[in-house]
């Protein structure tokens, strides 16, 4: 479905991605684990076109999506859910999830997933007309995690959406993707929590310094010495 | 107290059409992060686009302002396109350099094609002024506040009611994550700047008629306009609106009992106070646009 070969990004002087490549498979919940500054962001960030790659390609469903502008990414079905959540403050929670369908016309299908959402979560259709600034963390996730699933997506890319929350909401959060995976949606998962993510998904890849160093099903990886030693803890 | 009230009167006329040079201003740094230098000068081309509108094109008086509004939005949209869409990020200073000449062509401009002499703008309103019991005011005058304040409001709506306004109230918190919604950024950008510079030009098409129009007419506007925002607090558009009545407010009082000399001093004596006493402007820092 989404195939990545030798992607190189970076930032100014320095280059995060030297060289990545993934493929994701339609119906899996594949997760990209590594390290603080390894390149999971920077690969999800070139995904959506918000940066743009020096060299390499990025196709989803056989089309050619490397460099495009965000809006055609969503266009073709690619939802981010961006790292630190990133609702609009200021905003109430329904306006956050017209926003996350922002590109659709279709008044009917909107308003279906719009219940869908709020049956997910009840907590959001409580709060709709409250600022989603003044949210807990655990339900500005649960917010963003919506507004992404508006657009109605074929591919979701989470980034980090265990950072900072409390250990009961990550368990919550962690089985709300895998319901999504199981619905049909197919899901990218980028994750500090490597224990967490290898458990969850179907097939993950290990990334470091801007590489991928390890690739296999989600067991296999925690079985590998090395994922052992550095990052599930011995 | 007959005085007091002549003086709130002209308050709300001339509050108005500050109000709306305020936001227009307000809009565009709030959202883009860009110090408009050519704000004064849309200023005055909204006044001549007026003048012309009325006495070459015979378009009459109340066509004549959509026209010349009309007029300020195409040329915002062209000055962001050619000039501002390919400095976006790059420095400020920088995009403002290039702002303070863009201001300075535009000026020069209509002085070159319409000389300095003053022109005055022909309306169709009576002479005599409306008597309200002690006050008086023009019928000019008061359809100058009615069509400030419509402006207002529809520039309210358009923020707060509509999928545009979603887009832009989205890219003025978060221009990454609007970006992933789908929204066409540069294009937000774009309106954004046309709106805010049809604003500007609206005031000079409002303000035209009553005073006359001249090519540095907008030097002291766009002064003003700045006051306005740093009293309101950068990128608040309610305190851009609430700040344009208050600095008319101030020179309506400084003009009338201190000394009509000093009616435009007053907005620096503002902007001095505010910026010793609330640097952040008298309404907190932007929570929202809108």
């Amino acid at each position: 479905m989404l195939e990545i070969r030798d992607l190189v990004c970076g930032y100014g002087h320095v280059t995060a991605l030297k060289g990545l490549s993934i493929r994701v498979e339609a119906g899996q919940l594949v997760a990209l684990v590594g390290a603080n500054g390894a390149g999971k962001s920077t690969t999800l960030r070139a995904i959506s076109g918000l940066v743009p790659p020096r060299s390499g390609t990025i196709t989803f469903e056989g089309r050619d999506i490397t460099g495009a502008e965000p809006r055609r990414v969503l266009g073709h079905g690619i939802a981010h859910c961006p790292e630190g959540r990133r609702v609009f403050p200021q905003m109430s929670v329904a306006e956050n999830l017209a926003l996350g369908a922002y590109r659709r016309r279709d008044g009917a299908g909107i308003a279906a997933d719009l219940a869908h959402v709020y049956g997910e979560f009840p907590r959001l259709a409580e709060r709709r007309h409250q600022a989603a600034g003044t949210l807990s963390g655990g339900e500005q996730q649960m917010l963003a995690i919506g507004r992404a699933l508006m657009s109605r997506p074929k591919l979701v890319l989470f980034d980090e959406p265990s950072l900072g929350l409390a250990p009961n909401i990550v368990e919550r959060m962690f089985s709300v993707i895998r319901t999504i995976c199981d619905a049909g949606t197919t899901v990218l998962l980028v994750e500090q929590n490597a224990f967490a993510a290898l458990e969850l998904c179907d097939h993950a890849y290990l990334l470091e310094t801007g590489r991928i160093v390890r690739a296999g099903s989600g067991a296999a990886l925690i079985a590998d010495p090395h994922v052992r030693e550095a990052y599930l803890g011995g | 107290m007959d005085q007091l009230l002549q003086h709130l009167v002209n308050t709300l006329i001339l509050g108005g059409t500050y109000a709306l040079l305020g936001i227009g201003l307000t809009l565009i740094f709030g959202i883009m992060n860009v110090v408009n230098f050519t704000h004064g000068a849309l200023y005055t081309m909204g006044a001549y686009l007026m003048y012309l509108a009325v006495t070459a094109l015979g378009l009459g008086f109340f066509l004549a302002l959509p026209a010349a509004i009309l007029g300020g939005l195409l040329l915002g949209a062209v000055i962001e396109f050619v000039l501002l869409r390919p400095l976006r990020g790059s420095d400020i200073d920088t995009t403002m350099l290039v702002m303070i000449g863009a201001g300075i062509v535009l000026q020069s401009g209509t002085l070159w094609i319409f000389g300095g002499v003053a022109k005055s703008v022909p309306t169709p309103f009576p002479d005599a002024p409306l008597h309200l019991g002690p006050v008086s005011v023009s019928w000019l005058r008061l359809f100058v506040l009615g069509a400030a304040l419509a402006l207002i409001g529809l520039t309210y709506a358009l923020i707060n009611r509509t999928r545009l306004g979603l887009a832009m109230r989205a890219t003025f918190q978060d221009h990454d994550t609007a970006a992933l919604m789908g929204v066409n950024v540069r294009l937000i950008y774009t309106a954004t700047f046309a709106i805010g510079s049809s604003l500007a030009a609206a005031a000079g098409a409002l303000l035209g008629p009553v005073y006359v129009v001249f090519p540095q007419m907008g030097g002291l506007a766009e002064l003003k306009a700045f006051a306005i925002v740093i009293l309101g607090g950068l990128g608040n558009i309610t305190g851009a609106a609430i700040g344009g009545f208050i600095l008319a407010l101030a020179e309506e009082l400084g003009a009338g009992y201190i000394s009509s000399g000093y009616r435009d001093a007053m907005g620096f004596l503002i902007i001095i106070a505010v910026l010793v006493f609330r640097p952040t402007g008298l309404f907190a820092r932007a929570e929202r646009i809108g």
